[in-house]
């Protein structure tokens, strides 16, 4: 536009190492998918396009149980953890700061300040008591496990939505007769609903990727597909891990796209 | 029928406590427009959130009907809102929006949308009972948020500054468009603006309000023309004031040469006068008259704002409407008489400024 | 007053009612343990894991120190320190890393047109919210002996044999730069984006010069992109497990490893409790640091 011949926003050498750290990035994730199409044992060692790793792996039943795991815990974790999140986002949202406001933000915030490995054997030590105790090695653990550490990503885009929303709205509604649950549910859930939505996807991308945590917690027969791939790895690398690994990848590229259409719309 | 007693609002307490509204009562008729006025931080909005139930009072009584509501929420309450903003529900179209509280109070689906129907006919906008909200114009949100708050047939509408948002051309067609409204619904209104213009042309009396406390009740030309205090009389239209002393029933103004005999107590006063009732180069048997320069001569098309300087550092404008003929009536430093015509003139109580 | 008193009294216990679902979970599940972690740390190791509930600071002793099993003699415990200290460079290093990389890539997205920045962010978003455990395979998968890059040497005969990058410091590092890398682009553009760039037009055309305009302008905009990036990747390498594991192996420990394993083969669960609390207390020095640092920078402006 013009001859200054000098735009701060371009920086010299910014675009190259972009460039450069978009292909680090992508690189290896792209090998990896490459190999679980490779019918051969390594990137060395192509000999053809073929499915057989992925048919191995939706006959292996180890791998179908912990998939089913991982899903029925992401789902009910991430539920549990967005009914609280929002609960929560509604106490300490849009009002005057009240007694123990404080307390309660500094609490909901304090799974993300600890270490996910010194979490992980704090729940140890203290499930193992429990275990102990009543002799009950069910999937309960982990389930309230996750929901606890997932509240604090379920909670931050419901509390921002939440302080966003114009008071004005429900101040109307209270003023045209609707009572304080009938103005919720017809005003303020609708509302919310979108943020209530990125919240639930962030809490299950966030169970779905829990290594460490399952990890400690899980009892004999409650391999997640993390633990599952974890263990995998220690005895050693097959191709199935790399369709498996795939699959996961895949999971992650379709909750991002959806979140991101998701907001898209809304703005 | 609706009747303040003593409302008092307080915001915060301790050394940071704020009085907002002080001991404020009055009475609202059945069926009249009634207009809130003063500038912004007056205790207007509050006292208006009050009646609406969304602020509770920190004192006195609010009885509608014979029934004390003061305590009572607001969606309990026959009286609804148009906001500022308007406050539509984006998510909802028109006819929802208008048919909301009818579904709140569980009345029937057919009485709902009969309802809607015949109040998007009223404020004329049928046409788009299927569009979102947020598609919608300025002017038709207000039109929704007004049908939206007739609908379930309130015993007050409140409007809080409800034209502030729109543009010069719309505000004006809207507050002919509200007033027809109001004689066609024959609802209590209650209005809130700090626009003394807007004030005057709608209502049938107007509370003008500052800090915390009413000033005056009364119809617009009696404000006008009739203004309690000094606050009063320089709120609404231009005034000019002028110290004054009485003595012995005796009005004199320093710069006049004779007095006029008043019925007024003795001592300092300020003495009010509108700039179009002051007469230029005439003069009148009973008046005040006095001497003074033409410094500046300001043109306004149907009139010229003529600003006057006399004796003792006293400025006065006065307002002179342009005839057919063209040309300025006065130059700039020529000297004219004045005369303050006896009929134009009030007394106010001097006031520590 | 009376009436609004109680309102407001009504609304508080509201609050805390829709609050207290999570603050029990969190409490009984975050909390809770975090506590008895410290009690555990004060115990005697029992014969099979877990312990015994008598009194000991032989857990503490042990994250620096240990004794001579023959004399009894205190010495530092070189294999701990050795550890600790690879774990705050390794998480240096991984942080120095991602600025050099991650730094230029914000600017580069954030000065991208609306539509192509959308499209950009998209790419960064997807290894960010890709399971950990996947994309430390896709880099363990370049540098193992059978990997992309011995494959790729072999071919070209510049080697004759596999190189043995696996298990190695370097390995964690490059793992963990890897992983970490979006936690870095992500907060930097986030301040470079807020930044309206007609001031630094504006700054440009007061003739200042390129390098007054870069350390005067740029430096400000990146700045607390810069420390939000650090922490947010320093924090989470200080505590990494899972890819200290898979790419160091038994060989390069951090942190992470050896408090896992004193609830493992190590048995000494009361040691690996004062190990874990050692590194929150690492972690949190960095938080308290962060706020200071940021608290601070914004009463200047």
């Amino acid at each position: 536009m013009s001859d200054r011949g000098f735009d701060i926003r371009r920086l010299p050498g910014a675009a190259p190492l972009a460039i450069t750290c978009f292909v680090i990035l992508y690189i290896p994730m792209a090998i990896l998918v490459f190999n679980s199409f490779n019918a051969g044992k390594s990137i060395g060692d192509w000999e053809g396009l073929s499915l057989q790793w992925y048919a191995a792996a939706l006959q292996n039943e180890a791998f179908l149980n912990a998939a089913r795991t991982s899903l029925i815990l992401a789902t009910i974790s991430a539920l549990i953890a967005t009914v609280i999140a929002t609960l929560a986002a509604l106490s300490t949202t849009r009002s005057k700061t009240f007694r123990g406001e404080a307390s309660i933000n500094m609490l909901l915030n304090q799974p993300l300040m600890v270490p996910e490995i010194v979490l992980a054997i704090a729940l140890l030590i203290i499930v193992a008591q429990i275990k102990q105790a009543t002799g009950y090695a069910g999937l309960g653990y982990l389930i309230l496990a996750h929901s606890a550490f997932c509240i604090p990503f379920a909670y931050m885009p419901i509390r921002a939505r939440l302080e966003g929303m114009d008071l004005t709205l429900e101040t109307a509604a209270a003023d045209l007769y609707a009572s304080r649950f009938y103005t919720f549910r017809k005003v303020t859930l609708p509302l919310l609903a979108p943020a209530i939505l990125a919240g639930f996807m962030l809490a299950f991308v966030i169970s779905l990727d829990d290594v460490v945590i399952s990890e400690f917690l899980k009892s004999p027969g409650q391999d997640t597909l993390p633990t599952y791939l974890l263990g995998e790895l220690r005895r050693n690398l097959t191709s199935e891990i790399y369709a498996i690994s795939s699959l996961l990848l895949l999971i992650s590229v379709l909750i991002v796209a959806g979140s991101w259409l998701l907001t898209r719309r809304k703005t | 029928m609706l009747d303040l007693r003593n409302l008092t609002k307080r915001f915060g307490k301790g050394d940071s406590a704020f009085t907002a509204l002080h001991e404020v009562s009055f009475s609202i008729k059945e069926g009249e427009f009634f207009t809130l006025l003063g500038p912004s931080g007056c205790g207007k909005t509050t006292l208006l959130r009050m009646i609406a139930g969304f602020e509770p009072p920190s004192g006195g009584a609010l009885v509608l009907d014979g029934r004390d509501i003061a305590q009572m929420p607001p969606n309990r309450r026959p009286v609804n809102t148009v906001f500022q903003n308007y406050a539509l529900f984006p998510h909802m179209t028109v006819a929802e929006n208008v048919g909301f509280a009818l579904s709140a109070m569980g009345r029937p689906k057919a009485e709902i949308s009969e309802t809607t129907v015949r109040m998007l006919d009223l404020v004329q906008l049928s046409h788009l009972a299927h569009r979102k909200s947020g598609e919608l114009s300025g002017g038709q949100q207000q039109r929704v948020a007004l049908a939206r708050a007739l609908a379930p047939k309130p015993r007050i509408l409140l409007l809080d500054e409800p034209l502030s948002a729109l543009d010069m051309k719309l505000r004006k067609e809207m507050q002919v468009e509200l007033k027809r409204l109001q004689q066609e619904t024959r609802l209590t209104f209650v209005f809130v603006t700090h626009d003394q213009e807007e004030a005057l042309t709608m209502s049938d009396r107007i509370a003008v309000m500052n800090g915390g406390r009413i000033q005056q009740i009364a119809t617009p030309r009696e404000l006008y023309d009739q203004p309690a205090n000094r606050f009063v009389a320089g709120f609404i239209g231009e005034t000019n004031f002028l110290p004054a002393h009485c003595t012995k029933g005796l009005l004199t103004l320093p710069q006049a040469a004779a007095s006029l005999p008043v019925s007024y107590a003795d001592g300092p006063v300020t003495l009010m006068v509108r700039p179009e009732h002051i007469l230029l180069g005439e003069t009148q048997a009973s008046a005040l008259t006095l001497t003074a320069r033409v410094e500046r001569l300001v043109y306004f098309g149907t009139d010229t704002h003529v600003h006057l300087q006399a004796e003792g550092e006293l400025t006065l404008i006065a307002r002179v409407q342009n005839g057919m003929r063209s040309g300025a009536p006065y130059r700039e430093g020529e000297t004219v008489t004045i005369s303050l015509p006896s009929e134009a003139l009030r007394l106010l109580p001097q006031e520590v400024a | 007053m009376d009436a609004e008193a109680r309102l407001q009294q009504d609304d508080t216990r509201r609050r805390w009612a829709l609050a207290l679902p999570a603050v029990t979970i969190i409490t009984l599940f975050s909390i809770l343990p975090l506590v008895l972690v410290v009690v555990y740390s004060f115990l005697t190791p029992g014969d099979f894991g877990n312990v015994k509930w008598q009194l000991s600071f032989e857990g503490w002793f042990g994250v620096l120190f240990e004794r001579d099993i023959f004399d009894d003699t205190v010495s530092f415990s070189d294999a701990h320190l050795t550890i600790l200290g690879r774990s705050v460079a390794l998480s240096l290093a991984t942080t120095f890393i991602t600025l050099v990389l991650g730094v230029p890539t914000a600017w580069f997205i954030a000065t991208r047109p609306a539509r192509q920045r959308a499209f950009w962010l998209f790419m960064i978003t997807i290894p960010f919210w890709t399971n950990l455990l996947v994309r430390t395979i896709a880099v363990q998968e370049m540098i193992r002996s059978e990997g992309v890059f011995n494959s790729l040497f072999l071919w070209l005969r510049v080697i004759d044999a596999p190189i043995q990058m696996m298990f190695t410091n370097f390995a964690v590092l490059l793992g963990m730069a890897y992983v970490f890398l979006p936690l870095m682009v992500l907060p930097v553009y986030a301040a470079i984006e807020k930044f309206d760039f007609r001031l630094a037009e504006a700054a440009y055309d007061l003739y200042a010069s390129r390098l007054y305009c870069a350390r005067k302008v740029i430096l400000p905009i990146v700045r607390p992109g810069i420390i939000a990036g650090s922490i947010l990747v320093f924090i989470p390498s200080l505590s990494a497990y899972v890819t200290p594991r898979i790419m160091g192996g038994g060989k390069s420990m951090m942190l992470g490893n050896l408090i896992e394993m004193q609830f493992g083969q190590g048995r000494n669960w009361p040691l690996g409790a004062a190990l874990a609390l050692t590194l929150t207390a690492l972690v949190l020095v960095a938080l308290v640091w962060y706020t200071r640092l940021t608290s601070g920078k914004r009463k200047d402006v």
